[in-house]
């Protein structure tokens, strides 16, 4: 089968350097701590031992989940009403305002931090606002200003799949339940909703690995004051050579993360056959 | 259906909220003062200039230019083929070959940087030369371009390319002269996603650059760490018009509406 050839090239790029260091770490994350080289002799589960018995990580981690936690959260409620109306809306800025969804998604993320620094700095731009009425300071650069940044560059990702989910639905759908009698709330809670579950689950699940595994905005972010386990780990892979250690705590992470999501998943797999 | 202004309001605020950080990049980098204030001081093109006498961030842009141009091309010869491969000839195993091809896309890119530092490091000669760099971004770059162009495919007229072979056309002229027409924009499309997503990147950048090299990410994030003034936002600004030129010409060619996630 020479038409094989065709993928053979995308396959090995992935193949090699996407799975094979994917399984690379898994072997690392068992291998033994080196002072001199990148690890020493042999096997061990104490690194497993270690990152989950060290109130330090485990205290770093619960803080990743829960920004992870809030981002994903304060992201559905913001996105919800925008998904909808930029769903529905006949209006002829459609265009203008898809691309006001996307445009924050495709500026760089160091890009979005620098503006959130502007505005949200001891001496700016909020504070000298909140100034004019007599309040403030107040210090942002801290987990407020990491939240409200994750959720600034996150939002795109929660905001697109559930528009996609419905546009996917049939309008008539809703007419047909408010003809038949159903208040608008119902409608919505019965028709609408249930039917944008699908859009939800990906959104949510999309937000809460990308903002779980975010190190540049809680770095930029937080003035230091903030870690979360994935600033810890690359800390701890630029400056010295802990990777065996680095490599245990980025696994726990994201097995954390996907056991979360599988949870998720499951919560809302009843209401995702009922869509089907 | 009929809007209430209360929704209209809170939608209002959202894209205030998502586009005042950009905004306000922007504004600061055609202001004349040190530090952006209330009011602005004035307009300048100050910090433009002193962008253009900056040596590592010249160097880092044209570096960060370069690295995305050919991440965004090899990524394109590389993925294209693996979407045509997909959507016209494989029939066994189809998810598990799409969720590979995607699996750079959905897999925390910190994860994958520090897989690939290392994999780099215990198997080749380390991050000491740019290549390392290049083979994340282009990995990155992949799932775009394989979704962009398996959607073009999916696409296609029915029939056009059968009637091709039909009327006597070679396989190899069907697609030269039916399918890659067609399918053209989708490829530019991932392509140029993926320079927008190689030129941004700062996850894969900042553990697998060479020592003492900077992408315009990275220069920019070391800035940031630990002073700023206006250039920096001059910088952001020269960045984020080059990545709008590049969606305007997505859009003309192709429509937003093709970039799904």
């Amino acid at each position: 089968m020479r038409r094989w050839l065709l993928a053979l090239p995308a396959l090995l790029m992935v193949v090699v350097f996407v799975v094979i260091p994917y399984l690379n770490i898994v072997v690392m994350s068992f291998r033994t701590p080196s002072a001199t080289a990148i690890h020493g002799p042999g096997f061990t589960i104490a690194n497993y031992a270690r990152a989950l018995t060290d109130s330090l990580y485990l205290g770093l981690l619960a803080d990743t989940l829960l920004y992870a936690l809030a981002t994903t959260s304060i992201s559905l409620v913001l996105a919800f009403p925008v998904a909808f109306h930029l769903a529905r809306t006949e209006s002829r800025w459609r265009g203008l305002l898809y691309a006001g969804v996307l445009s924050p998604l495709l500026t760089g993320v160091v890009i979005r931090c620098f503006g959130w620094i502007i505005l949200l700095a001891n001496d700016g731009l909020v504070n000298q606002g909140l100034g004019l009425f007599g309040l403030g300071p107040y210090r942002f650069i801290n987990g407020v200003g990491v939240t409200i940044a994750l959720v600034h560059v996150f939002l795109p990702f929660m905001i697109l799949p559930i528009m996609n989910a419905i546009q996917s639905v049939d309008p008539h759908l809703a007419e047909a339940a408010r003809t038949l009698g159903a208040s608008g709330r119902h409608t919505f809670f019965h028709v609408t909703l249930p039917l944008a579950v699908p859009g939800i689950q990906s959104g949510v699940v999309l937000v809460f690995v990308l903002s779980a595994s975010a190190y540049i905005i809680p770095m930029l972010l937080g003035g230091g004051r903030v870690q979360t386990l994935p600033t810890v780990v690359v800390q701890q892979l630029m400056g010295g050579l802990l990777w065996p250690f680095g490599a245990t705590l980025a696994l726990i992470l994201s097995l954390t993360a996907l056991a979360i999501i599988g949870v998720f998943a499951a919560l809302t797999r009843p209401s995702m056959q009922r869509v089907r | 259906m009929k809007t209430g202004v209360p929704l209209a309001l809170f939608v209002a605020t959202v894209y205030v909220f998502l586009l005042l950080p950009i905004a306000i990049v922007i504004l600061m980098s055609v202001n004349a003062g040190e530090y952006l204030a209330f009011p602005p001081q004035g307009f300048s093109l100050r910090w433009y200039v002193a962008f253009f006498d900056s040596a590592p961030f010249t160097r880092a842009f044209a570096l960060s230019v370069v690295v995305a141009l050919v991440a965004a091309f090899l990524a394109s010869i590389v993925a294209a083929p693996a979407a045509i491969f997909y959507v016209r000839y494989l029939r066994v195993g189809r998810e598990q070959y799409r969720l590979t091809m995607l699996a750079p896309l959905l897999l925390p890119e910190v994860l994958t940087s520090i897989a690939l530092l290392f994999f780099f490091n215990q198997y080749f000669l380390g991050t000491t030369t740019l290549g390392p760099l290049l083979i994340g971004h282009i990995a990155i770059a992949i799932p775009f371009v394989f979704l962009t162009v398996s959607s073009a495919l999916y696409n296609l007229p029915a029939g056009v390319e059968e009637a091709a072979r039909t009327l006597g056309a070679s396989p190899w002229t069907t697609f030269r002269r039916v399918t890659f027409p067609l399918i053209k924009s989708g490829i530019m499309t991932g392509a140029m996603l993926a320079f927008i997503m190689s030129f941004d990147n700062v996850n894969i950048s900042l553990l697998l650059k060479p020592l003492g090299t900077s992408t315009l990410p990275i220069q920019l994030f070391d800035y940031l760490r630990y002073d700023f003034d206006p250039t920096a936002a001059a910088v952001s600004t020269i960045s984020v018009t080059l990545t709008l030129l590049v969606v305007v010409v997505i859009d003309r060619i192709y429509g937003l509406r093709a970039v799904r996630f």
